[in-house]
């Protein structure tokens, strides 16, 4: 009885206690295991999968770093891109963030003070390797806290065979010419669609991006969001003019971009905006697939692509581990290390040795052209993640709507962030 | 003589206190047993949905980081957002659809499975198997099959001439918003059937054989006996039912995500995108105390109105 009655509230107080280390939010430490003693460091590192092979190929590079670093072991959990955001945010609440994180964007965790910058974390070396446009995005206030990791851009794949069958010999470099192709296309009366156009919550605000970018708008003007400018409202009209001219997928406004692309593999879409992997998709899926790659379609046709980067970054946890995450990252950014990686996802290198050494010039040469003329999203204003889940769960709407009021409609919600 | 005299006033008087004490006692020697229960209702329940009010009164950032206490301001931007209405409407026409339906094909199914015919069994294991599976895999395989490009269900409409070409069941508020109610009843059924027919199967049929005998007809006999004696498990199998279809994310998930715009959102999907797409945590936190007495006050009304507890 007496047992029962401890054990119970033993239970009890363990209970208090892990509620109590769950909802701390200061980060006291927690467990005090994780740092001093006999000079052992383990390093905790979030990362979202980019294919099927990113958890070995972390794994790989963990343990090459781990025979140089005995000392210090690299916890590994990969997260889906639909979860990380929610897994990262529960895991900053609850006062456990990790020490280092891959992902999109940084500028939240920045403004929130839990990063270091990056200069801190990384040799001088590794920082003077990466290119300036990339830099120049990863800063904030003048402080580099992301480090560039990869990069991707897109640009127009093109089904050379529907073109051909619809008269069109060349593909299109504006607008004008887009419709014109597409609306030519779908009157074939084949099935196949002109041009795909995913705005589903997928990705809608990177279709809507190219658009606006394409015709000489942007997202932010010094230090404010905006979303409803001249500019940017003439591309999201022109977007729908190609859905009212039927030159689109049935309901673009629901189509999310993955599956998408695997109906243009399949040959069913003339023209779709891809990214590099997309190579590997085809090449994969429908080897068979007579296919161009072209630079995305502008408002004049001077070439605008979106440039997508992802950052690595370095959160201040304990001040015991920066040399830990230091020999990390120099590790990670290290050239055979980084192409490794880089290559192995098919994604275009953020530095200057890994753009010369990449196993992949050749075959992302349409990319890597169109690289200097990448235009990003702002991920550094804080306003933005707010802005860019406005734009996937409403810019679809165009479809059924006015194109000023769905403009309006986000910008209210940029401007409430 | 003495002894009894004795003993009964004693007897009388350690009733009393006992009865007080021994409440106490009582509560005292099953606390050990009770503890651990308690301890998870209180970690579970109790603090996260305390903690979840007291989140809806502060100031998050994005990432969940406090910035001080935000008064009423995540209420009031709330009231204030434009698509609440439409939100509020759909979440009514979801659970008050769902619910009836599902209640009205289940009576329907337990009556059919109460009665003695060959292969009864096998019936009744099929009809189990929908809450066998898991419900995101149930949506997905019809998401999949209404899919425009490649659903089988679309092809099967186009080919037997019931559609001229593929439609984007799935990509329209309002034919979405049906799909997941179809779906919402067809994953509801099992336990509304078997809480049912367990009812059923309570009910004597001596009380059936005596309508009977009275002259009443199968209607008569179904409507003015058989329906009250169910009331009990009617209003179990109706009680969860509000909660979870109020509550469900999955099915709408699925089906409506990637809807823009908020013509096919319930409040419980709403709070999903403020914390999702809007990064509002705050926002989502006081939405979620307005959705938790709403379920309390349908429930409340429920109990009040129907009475379905009462014994007459």
């Amino acid at each position: 009885m007496r047992r029962l009655v401890s054990l119970a509230a033993a239970s009890v107080a363990m209970g208090l206690t892990l509620t109590a280390c769950g909802f701390g939010g200061d980060d006291d430490g927690g467990d005090g295991g994780d740092g001093g003693e006999g000079g052992s460091t383990s390093l905790d590192l979030l990362v979202p999968q980019y294919s099927d092979g990113t958890t070995a190929l972390w794994e790989e590079i963990i343990a090459s770093f781990e025979e140089d670093n005995p000392d210090i072991t690299v916890n590994l959990e990969v997260q889906s891109w639909d979860n990380i955001n929610d897994v990262i945010r529960t895991k900053v609440q609850a006062g456990e963030a990790p020490d280092i994180l891959n992902i999109d964007a940084f500028s939240g965790f920045a403004k929130d003070d839990l990063l270091y910058p990056a200069e801190d974390v990384v040799s001088s070396e590794t920082m003077d390797d990466f290119q300036e446009s990339f830099i120049e995005n990863a800063s904030l206030d003048g402080t580099v806290y992301g480090l560039p990791m990869i990069a991707s851009a897109r640009a127009l794949f093109y089904n050379q065979d529907v073109l051909t069958q619809a008269g069109i010999t060349e593909p299109p470099a504006t607008w004008d010419d887009l419709l014109a192709a597409a609306t030519a296309v779908s009157e074939l009366g084949t099935g196949v669609f002109g041009y795909g156009m995913p705005l589903g919550s997928e990705e809608a605000q990177a279709e809507t991006s190219i658009w606006t970018f394409g015709g000489g708008g942007s997202w932010t003007a010094g230090d404010t969001i905006t979303v409803d400018t001249p500019e940017n409202l003439a591309a999201v009209e022109f977007m729908k003019t190609m859905i009212d001219a039927g030159a689109t997928q049935p309901d673009p406004g629901a189509t999310d971009r993955t599956p998408m692309l695997d109906v243009f593999v399949q040959g069913q879409i003339a023209m779709a905006v891809g990214l590099p992997p997309t190579i590997g998709q085809i090449e994969e899926r429908n080897p068979e697939l007579n296919y161009g790659i072209a630079p995305v379609p502008t408002q004049d046709g001077s070439p605008v692509t979106l440039g997508v980067a992802d950052h690595l970054m370095a959160f201040r946890n304990d001040d015991d581990k920066q040399e830990a995450i230091r020999a990390f990252l120099d590790h990670f950014f290290s050239t055979d290390v980084y192409l490794s990686f880089v290559d192995t996802e098919g994604f275009l290198p953020t530095t200057m040795s890994g753009a010369e050494g990449t196993a992949n010039a050749e075959r992302f040469a349409d990319f890597l052209e169109v690289l200097p003329e990448a235009q990003f999203y702002p991920s550094t204003n804080e306003a933005w993640a707010a802005t860019q889940g406005a734009l996937q769960s409403l810019v679809g709407q165009i479809q059924t709507q006015d194109a000023a009021s769905v403009l309006q409609q986000i910008q209210a919600s940029a401007d409430n962030a | 003589m003495t002894t009894q005299t004795e003993t009964r006033p004693v007897r009388r008087h350690s009733r009393r206190p006992r009865g007080g004490s021994s409440r106490w006692g009582t509560l005292g020697r099953a606390l050990p047993w009770l503890g651990p229960t308690l301890v998870l209702i209180a970690g579970v329940v109790f603090f996260p949905a305390g903690y979840m009010a007291w989140t809806s009164f502060r100031d998050l950032s994005q990432f969940g980081v406090d910035n001080g206490p935000a008064g009423l301001d995540n209420y009031t931007r709330l009231l204030e957002f434009t698509a609440l209405s439409r939100v509020l409407t759909n979440t009514v026409v979801w659970v008050v659809g769902v619910v009836v339906v599902t209640v009205l094909i289940s009576l329907g199914l337990a009556q059919f499975l109460d009665k003695a015919f060959p292969g009864r069994r096998l019936v009744r294991l099929a009809i189990i198997i929908p809450w066998a599976a898991s419900v995101v895999m149930t949506t997905t395989v019809v998401y999949y099959g209404l899919d425009p490009f490649y659903g089988i269900i679309n092809a099967f409409f186009v080919d037997i001439g019931l559609l001229d070409r593929p439609y984007g069941f799935t990509r329209n508020a309002v034919p979405a918003f049906l799909t997941a109610m179809g779906i919402a009843v067809f994953v509801s059924l099992p336990f509304t059937t078997y809480t049912l027919l367990a009812g059923l199967q309570t009910i004597p049929t001596d009380v059936r054989e005596a309508a009977q005998m009275d002259g009443a007809g199968s209607w008569a006999t179904y409507r003015r006996i058989i329906l009250p004696l169910l009331r009990p498990a009617l209003a179990v199998a109706t009680i969860i039912n509000i909660i979870n279809v109020f509550n469900s994310l999955p099915i709408l998930q699925v089906i409506t995500g990637s809807i823009p715009g908020y013509n096919a959102d319930t409040t419980t999907t709403l709070i999903f995108k403020f914390i999702r797409a809007d990064r509002q945590i705050d926002t989502a936190s006081a939405l979620s105390v307005v959705n938790f007495l709403i379920v309390l006050a349908v429930i409340l009304v429920y109990l009040r109105v129907v009475r379905p507890m009462r014994e007459d």
